[in-house]
């Protein structure tokens, strides 16, 4: 309990918020490269779900985002013609915490992949 | 084993301190609970401030007291339970487990029990000391803990209790006489020692939970230390640390202690403890290299037990009298603690504290030598006691001066309730009395405190975990340790952030929302293009795939400049293809217009080419025929040797009044077959004198025509009344194709018929007789007739003109030529006679009867009077002149105003049966005409007057008079053909009474005449045409002489305006 770790940093630094824009482009890309011509197979979804979050945190962590928790959330579905609705909501603080969301969808599967960043004070 | 022995000796301190504390308070609180109630609250006061204050003093004084009073008192009380003592010293400590075992059993307030266990300890301890039977001294451990618990409270206390011990060891005189000394001291403050002896011997009864409560507050006044000390702990090396810290504790006590009574003695006390330190310390480290768990423990185990012994030892010199007298009955025991303990329980705290800090090491005995379950029990109870404790650590810091008035309340009904089974419940009631006070006091206690006791709290916390986690195994239990440490700091960090930090709910993201695709579209989706190939994609600016074709955009540099210089206006790569471009699309947008141009200019060019041929042609001709006619210059023929022309002779001959090389020649039907059948129509040719291989149109209608004339402006129009009565129109502007084309011997004729008739007319307002003579009404009647001037008005006029139409009857007929903006190709329903397409119509303006039915006529027999030729005044075209066959010319206007003169007759008699045949206005602007009589004579009239001017009677020799034209060029010669074929032209400047030439062409004969000329041009020709019997059409041209104007014409003309008047 040393008086001098009292002080917090409470706010990220500028370079280091998480910016959900540049986030996205990186999921994107990941997402493209790695479903392109893709075809669902329920085998193989769920290997390659984590496979995608794991490229995915670990390319965002290149980017920088110091401070940050990032949380990967993947999902994989078939295209089979049914309605699909996914909803997210967070308890957070919401001038640091943000999220990217990017969905990549080809003939056979949808791909929802999804980034929160929450800071950690 | 030095060290071990010193750490022993500290123990055994504890444990005796506890021993003497506990059973001075016991007698002291006896005694004063009977005795100072009264005093209660002041000294509760006191007690409090003392234990703020200095504590240490204060329990060394009571503890010097309470240990004389132990070996007087105690010894007559306590006698059964020493006795027992004695007795289970000789059983052994397995019997003293059991006994305690069944005493915590039935008793909740096992440490009363381990009290007398302890006491019995404490003795056997100090005679089998050198044995370090380890059982026993765990045992004792645990009494010493549980004695910790109750007596810690007072540091001072276990200072005092230890420097006996030391004293006992060490030379006795010294602590003889320090005994002495505070003995004195004592003495001042039994009262308040009993006081809390009173105090603690209610709480005695309540749990001990709630005593080391009190432990906390004792803590909290040694905060400081203490949490270094916690610090340290942290580390794990808890149990050494918490020795050298209660080491140094002692050693400050000690210190003090010296310099206000024994300097020499505490000196002595510092060594010892010195030593101790020193001991701790290299035991410390031997424990920090040595990670060997059953090593270290051993270790441990017998330095607590020496500690333990040592302690008992030392006190138990102190005390042997007093553990007889208490060792007696359990019962009477506990009554005693009972009321020893609330004395002892402020001090009870470090107590308690060491107690806590052995515990983890009592776990491991156990497990090692797995003693009796009385160890575990009291284990067990210790941890939840400490549990007890840290929930309450904060009420309870400043409860104590409330705690003590309830105690001495309590005290009273204890003692009653000693023997009674049901004291457990009572002891709990009273327990939750204390608790309600203590929040009471703890509300009223400093913020400073409790801050501490915070922190301590927290700390103990840790503490106790952490000794929970060595049981099992020390590695993990340290790593737990860490990790709570971690987590426990998070913790700390999470409650400091949350202040700062702003949690809130965020809105619901919508990840994704994939509608449901209906069948079908699934359907067209998966095979709906199966059999389809895309094969371009026409455009899509953001896609650069390859499959993108895209034609390019062609461009061309271009540059454009204005005003242009040098005949450039815009240029570039490819200006010159664009422009060529440019005009062949426009020619072809304008090919209409094209057409039309070069129609006309056709037409131009035939005109232009035929004139130079003419003219070559003439020259010869001329000088060949120069011969024939004097008055000639020259002659052209014009080609009537047309198929259809054959055979037919030319009935009359017309010159436009604008366009005067233009020829009408009308041809009538002929007797004589010819090849084409035209025989019953009248042919009207439309010339060009320059060009005269062939006619420009060729008009045609079914009767004879008997008159014709041009429109007044351009050579549109052809009027022409017929035979029948009828007034038709031909319109020369009407496209070839819509007429007739006839192939005549390898030519193309196109033949056309009048665009206007007025045959379809109601016979109302036409002709009833063949119409005589037609003329256009020209609306510039006021000039003098200057065919320029004509032109142009007619040219502002359009085709907007009046005509005038004259039959044998006499009736004049008066026709607006309208020309329609648009033709109808089908034909008008309510104009029938006009022409399917035809543009130009004739609307009946008004009528009248120009002859007077005169009764003299009749009487004298010549027949009904007819009306021969038509002409308007040039001046004024309201003013009409008709020929009659009565030899008279009738002088009218159109609106029946009376003119003068009425008639214009001949010289020498009013009025004979002679037809007027030929009349003509003077071209030159005088009011002058000539009239052509059929007898043969020529007049010369004034408009003014009725009387002629001059009258030629004999020239023609008697032959009727055809034709008579003024020259156009010259307003002193007129041309007169008679019908005996002589052609008389009449320069009156040279001769007055006798024609200048008279030429008699009797080879072929003369059928009709025209007089064509151009004046107002420099090169002005003028001439005759003239019609031959045998169809031939000559042009003659003029000399000069006869062409040219002089000065003298005009003036001939006045003089004989002049010499009528």
């Amino acid at each position: 309990m040393d008086a001098g770790a009292n002080t917090y940093l409470i706010r990220p630094n500028y370079k280091d918020k998480f910016k959900a824009g540049a986030v996205r482009e990186c999921v994107r890309e990941i997402l493209r490269e790695q479903l392109y011509g893709v075809q669902y197979n329920p085998d193989e979804v769920p290997t390659l779900t984590t496979s995608l979050a794991d490229s995915i945190k670990n390319k965002l962590r290149d980017m920088g985002f110091d401070r940050y928790k990032l949380i990967v959330q993947v999902v994989v579905g078939e295209q089979r013609g049914e309605g699909v609705k996914m909803a997210a909501r967070c308890f957070w603080d919401a001038d640091t915490d943000s999220y990217a969301q990017e969905i990549f969808m080809n003939d056979s599967l949808f791909c929802v992949a999804a980034v929160f960043g929450v800071y950690y004070y | 084993m030095d060290p071990v022995k010193k750490i022993t000796k500290e123990d055994t301190w504890r444990s005796d301190d506890l021993k003497v504390h506990i059973e001075a308070h016991n007698e002291e609180s006896k005694r004063r609970s009977k005795r100072e109630e009264e005093h209660r609250k002041y000294r509760d006061g006191e007690s409090l401030d003392r234990r703020h204050r200095d504590p240490d003093r204060d329990a060394r004084r009571e503890k010097e007291k309470q240990r004389e009073r132990e070996s007087t008192r105690e010894k007559s009380k306590h006698r059964d339970p020493d006795r027992n003592r004695n007795q289970d010293d000789k059983l052994g400590d397995i019997r003293e487990d059991r006994y305690k075992e069944r005493k915590r059993e039935r008793d909740n307030r096992q440490g009363d029990e381990e009290e007398k266990g302890h006491n019995r300890g404490e003795k056997e301890n100090s005679e089998r000391r050198r044995d370090r039977e380890k059982d026993r001294y765990k045992d004792r451990d645990i009494e010493v803990h549980n004695q910790g618990d109750r007596g810690t409270n007072r540091e001072g206390e276990k200072d005092r209790d230890r420097r006996r011990a030391e004293r006992d060891r060490e030379p006795k005189s010294e602590t003889d006489r320090r005994k002495e000394e505070r003995r004195d001291r004592e003495k001042d403050e039994r009262e308040r020692d009993k006081e809390r002896e009173r105090e603690r011997r209610e709480r005695h009864r309540a749990r001990e939970s709630e005593q080391r409560r009190h432990e906390y507050e004792e803590k909290q006044r040694d905060g400081e230390r203490r949490v270094r000390r916690s610090d340290k702990e942290h580390s794990g090396h808890k149990e050494k640390e918490h020795r050298r810290e209660r080491e140094d504790r002692e050693k400050r006590r000690r210190d003090k202690e010296s310099h206000v009574a024994h300097t020499s003695h505490s000196r002595e006390v510092e060594q010892q403890h010195q030593e101790r330190k020193e001991s701790k310390d290299v035991f410390h480290s031997i424990k920090d290299g040595d990670r060997e768990k059953a090593r270290e423990r051993e270790e441990r185990d017998k330095r607590r037990e020496k500690g333990h012994k040592e302690a008992s030892e030392s006190k138990r010199s102190d005390r042997e009298r007093k553990h007889k007298d208490s060792s007696g009955h359990d019962l009477s025991e506990r009554i005693n603690r009972d009321k020893e303990e609330p004395t002892k329980i402020p001090q009870l705290t470090w107590r308690s504290i060491q107690a806590e800090m052995s515990d983890p090491e009592i776990p491991v005995e156990n497990e090692e030598n797995k003693q009796s379950s009385k160890d575990h029990n009291d284990y067990e109870e210790d941890f939840e006691d400490y549990e007890e404790d840290f929930e309450d650590v904060d009420e309870e810091e400043d409860d104590n001066e409330e705690e003590e008035k309830e105690e001495h309340d309590k005290k009273l009904r204890e003692v009653k309730r000693e023997l009674s089974p049901k004291r457990r419940e009572e002891i709990e009631a009273v327990q939750r009395a204390i608790d309600e006070e203590n929040e009471r006091i703890y509300s009223a206690r400093s913020k400073a405190t409790t801050a501490e006791s915070a922190v301590t709290q927290r700390e103990r916390n840790s503490d106790r975990s952490r000794t929970h986690g060595k049981i099992i195994d020390f590695v993990s239990a340290k790593q737990r340790e860490v990790s709570q440490k971690v987590a426990k700091k998070q913790k700390q960090r999470s409650e400091e952030l949350l202040r700062l930090i702003d949690l809130d709910f965020s809105i619901t993201f919508s990840l994704l929302d994939l509608p449901p695709v209906n069948e079908y579209d699934m359907y067209i989706k998966n095979f709906g293009t199966a059999n389809t190939k895309q094969a371009y994609v026409q455009c899509n600016e953001d896609n650069t795939d390859r499959d993108i074709q895209t034609e390019e955009v062609n461009m061309t540099d271009k540059w454009t400049q204005h005003p242009p210089e040098a005949n450039a206006a815009c240029g570039g790569s490819k200006a010159s293809e664009d422009s060529a471009d440019e005009s062949t699309s426009r020619i072809n947008t304008n090919s209409q217009r094209l057409t039309a141009f070069l129609r006309s200019a056709a037409q131009v060019m035939a005109v232009l080419i035929e004139e130079n041929m003419a003219e070559s042609n003439s020259v010869k001709r001329l000088r060949s025929q120069t011969d024939a006619l004097s008055f000639s210059d020259g002659c052209i023929q014009l080609n009537t040797k047309l198929p259809f022309l054959h055979g037919r002779q030319v009935s009359l001959l017309q010159f436009s009044q604008v366009q005067r090389q233009t020829l009408l020649s009308v041809h009538p039907p002929s007797s004589k077959s010819s090849a084409v059948r035209l025989d019953s129509e009248t042919i009207i040719c439309v010339w060009n004198i320059w060009e005269p291989s062939r006619p420009q149109k060729i008009l045609l209608y079914e009767s004879e025509v008997r008159c014709c004339c041009f429109s007044p402006g351009k050579v549109t129009l052809v009027f022409a009344g017929t035979e029948i009565g009828s007034v038709v129109v031909w319109d020369l502007r009407e496209h070839s194709g819509t007429h007739v084309n006839l192939v005549v011997g390898k030519e193309l004729w196109t033949l056309r018929y009048p665009t206007f008739s007025t045959d379809a007319v109601l016979s109302v307002v036409g002709h009833l007789s063949p119409v005589v003579s037609i003329e256009p009404v020209l609306a510039t009647a006021d000039t003098s007739s200057k065919s320029t001037l004509t032109a142009d008005i007619d040219e502002s006029l359009g085709l907007s003109f009046q005509l005038g139409s004259l039959d044998e009857n006499g009736v004049l007929t008066l026709w607006v030529v309208v020309e329609l903006q648009k033709g109808n190709d089908s034909g008008s329903q309510t104009d029938l006679g006009l022409r399917p397409g035809g543009k130009v119509k004739l609307l009946h303006s008004s009528s009248l009867q120009t002859t007077e039915k005169s009764p003299q006529d009749v009487i004298m027999g010549f027949g009904p009077p007819v009306s021969l030729q038509l002409k308007f005044l040039p001046s004024d075209s309201n003013h009409y002149f008709i020929c009659t066959n009565m030899g008279l010319v009738r002088h009218g206007t159109r609106h029946s105003l009376k003119v003068l003169p009425k008639l214009y007759r001949s010289q020498f008699d009013s009025c004979r049966p002679v037809e007027v045949t030929a009349l003509d206005f003077s071209p030159s602007g005088e009011p002058l005409f000539l009239v052509g009589c059929g007898d043969g004579t020529v007049r010369l009239h004034s408009v003014l007057r009725e009387d002629p001017l001059m009258e030629w009677s004999g020239c023609s020799s008697g032959a009727s008079i055809l034709s008579v034209q003024w020259s156009p060029t010259r307003p002193a010669v007129f041309c007169v053909l008679d019908a005996a074929s002589d052609l008389h032209i009449w320069d009156m400047t040279v001769k007055d009474h006798v024609p200048f030439v008279t030429e008699n062409i009797h080879n072929d004969r003369v059928t009709a005449m025209a007089v064509f000329g151009e004046p107002a041009k420099q090169n002005t020709f003028s001439g005759v045409a003239l019609a031959k019997q045998s169809g031939k059409v000559e042009i003659q041209y003029f000399k000069e002489s006869l062409t040219v104007p002089n000065a003298y014409d005009k003036e001939k003309l006045k003089s004989f305006l002049d010499n009528a008047f």
